[in-house]
């Protein structure tokens, strides 16, 4: 199988991320529970992972660093613990349903959501955000990247925006961490959520958020902490007020190594590598008649995804044919951004997305454009 | 991009175990099928991923199936297909 939906989660990962999970389940115990061996165990790797991602992100302290288990989960921590009734969100079409979702349960509570619009080749200007903040504007909302078009939002002047205006500011860094440099302190990021399974290479069921000191998350969830087991509320201290019951341990153990895989290798170079494969695929199909394809392609510096359709064919079937014929593994139809692809007018026919890692290679690249050549 | 006449008949579904719960009872009666993405054209408000394919020829041993098992779906959909299996091959 040639393997082309990296974008909704990465298949190969480095050796020693499953040899990190497989040496965690014969050894930890419950992390923050007693202090034998076995929960200690794991509480130091949690902790050293805590301490890893706070380095990668450039967090103040480990303990601003909260595990969950993928995006969507810090992305509902986030929206439905900062927002309330008569609040003002500002967000844009570029959303996942990870962000969608949770926004419109907060409009029915009466919250007030304002989207920015994008061009037709899916950009947003930064400074739309700042014409949309009202007195009562509680969060602005944003990806870093699109999961559709692969198209980057430039973090850096709406975390500006929002800060100059005492907005806070969420970003959803599913397509980007572990790919691009994310410094939450220089792009005023008040609150990062980010997956462990995609670019970052380590297990599903793992993710996360950064929370800036000082900003007060109402937590989801309650329950078991290892700490002030009388007291009948949950604990306020960071990381534990938003860790609520076991967490992944094992999958933390493989994120920890995925990390460190990441920081041996570079980061850098796996960014190369990928956009690199990303700019083959797309020299390579952009001439095939009728192919369109979406986002904004006049950067290198995107998100190594490349949306496309043939002519009018159901991108479905033309998913479904690269898999059954060619053993080309895509993404069609609509990728959970309903409002993306209303902006791109591909509601009806879907999309079929190519998204690359550093472990593909120029010889995948080619097999899946000489497919794409006799598809059309 | 001429397809040919060749039907195709979809079974959709509101999520992906309703789907993986059919084609097991499918398996248990020896009728094929073979999980594709649903096309667009026929998803509707859907917007879910996976239909089962399946023969026309075995169709209506299906509905007796689903009937039997009061399995849940959403639709059964037949769709010319678009691409052309005797397109030229290279690769």
């Amino acid at each position: 199988m040639i393997y082309f939906d990296n974008a909704a989660t990465t298949v190969q990962k480095p050796r020693q991320v499953s040899e990190a999970v497989a040496e965690a389940m014969c050894s930890l115990g419950n992390a923050g529970r007693g202090v034998h061996e076995a929960t200690l165990g794991a509480s130091r790797v949690i902790f050293d992972t805590r301490k890893r991602l706070a380095d990668f992100f450039h967090a103040e302290s480990p303990k601003q660093i909260v595990f969950t288990m993928n995006s969507t989960e810090s992305l509902n921590i986030a929206v439905k613990g900062i927002l309330q009734s008569g609040d003002h969100v500002i967000t844009t079409v570029l959303e996942h349903n990870s962000v969608l979702r949770p926004l419109y349960e907060m409009e029915k509570k009466g919250v007030e959501l304002t989207f920015i619009q994008s061009d037709k080749k899916g950009c947003i200007n930064p400074q739309d955000f700042e014409r949309e903040i009202r007195e009562n504007t509680r969060a602005v909302i944003c990806t870093h990247g699109s999961n559709l078009t692969g198209n980057l939002v430039d973090i850096s002047k709406i975390g500006e925006i929002a800060h100059r205006h005492g907005v806070l500011f969420c970003v959803d860094a599913s397509q980007t961490a572990g790919v691009f440099p994310i410094d939450v302190q220089e792009m005023k990021i008040d609150i990062l959520c980010f997956t462990g399974h995609k670019s970052l290479l380590g297990p599903q069921g793992t993710g996360g958020m950064y929370v800036r000191e000082g900003v007060d998350v109402r937590p989801l969830l309650s329950g078991g902490s290892g700490v002030q087991t009388y007291s009948r509320e949950h604990p306020a201290q960071m990381p534990t007020a938003l860790e609520a019951g076991t967490l992944n341990g094992h999958g933390i153990a493989g994120l920890n190594a995925a990390i460190g895989y990441i920081q041996e290798t570079g980061m850098d170079v796996i960014r190369n590598q990928e956009q690199a494969l990303m700019k083959r695929f797309y020299d390579g199909v952009k001439e095939i008649p009728g192919v369109k394809i979406y986002g904004d392609f006049t950067t290198d510096c995107r998100c190594p995804i490349v949306a496309l359709n043939l002519g009018d064919y159901d991108s479905s079937e033309v998913s479904d044919e690269l898999f059954m014929s060619y053993g080309i593994a895509t993404r069609p139809g609509a990728h959970c951004a309903p409002l993306m692809h209303q902006a791109l007018g591909t509601v009806e026919q879907g999309a079929v997305r190519f998204s690359f890692s550093h472990y593909n290679t120029e010889e995948e690249i080619d097999a899946a454009v000489a497919a794409l050549c006799e598809l059309a | 991009m001429d397809g040919e006449s060749r039907i195709n008949y979809y079974i959709l579904f509101e999520n992906y175990t309703q789907g993986m719960m059919l084609q097991e009872l499918l398996r248990e009666e020896h009728i094929s099928s073979r999980i594709s993405p649903a096309p667009r054209a026929i998803q509707g408000e859907l917007g879910c991923g996976m239909s089962l394919l399946i023969q026309p020829e075995e169709i209506e041993q299906v509905r007796e199936c689903i009937e039997k098992n009061q399995a849940e779906y959403y639709d059964i959909v037949a769709l010319p297909c678009q691409i052309n299996p005797r397109r030229n091959r290279f690769c």
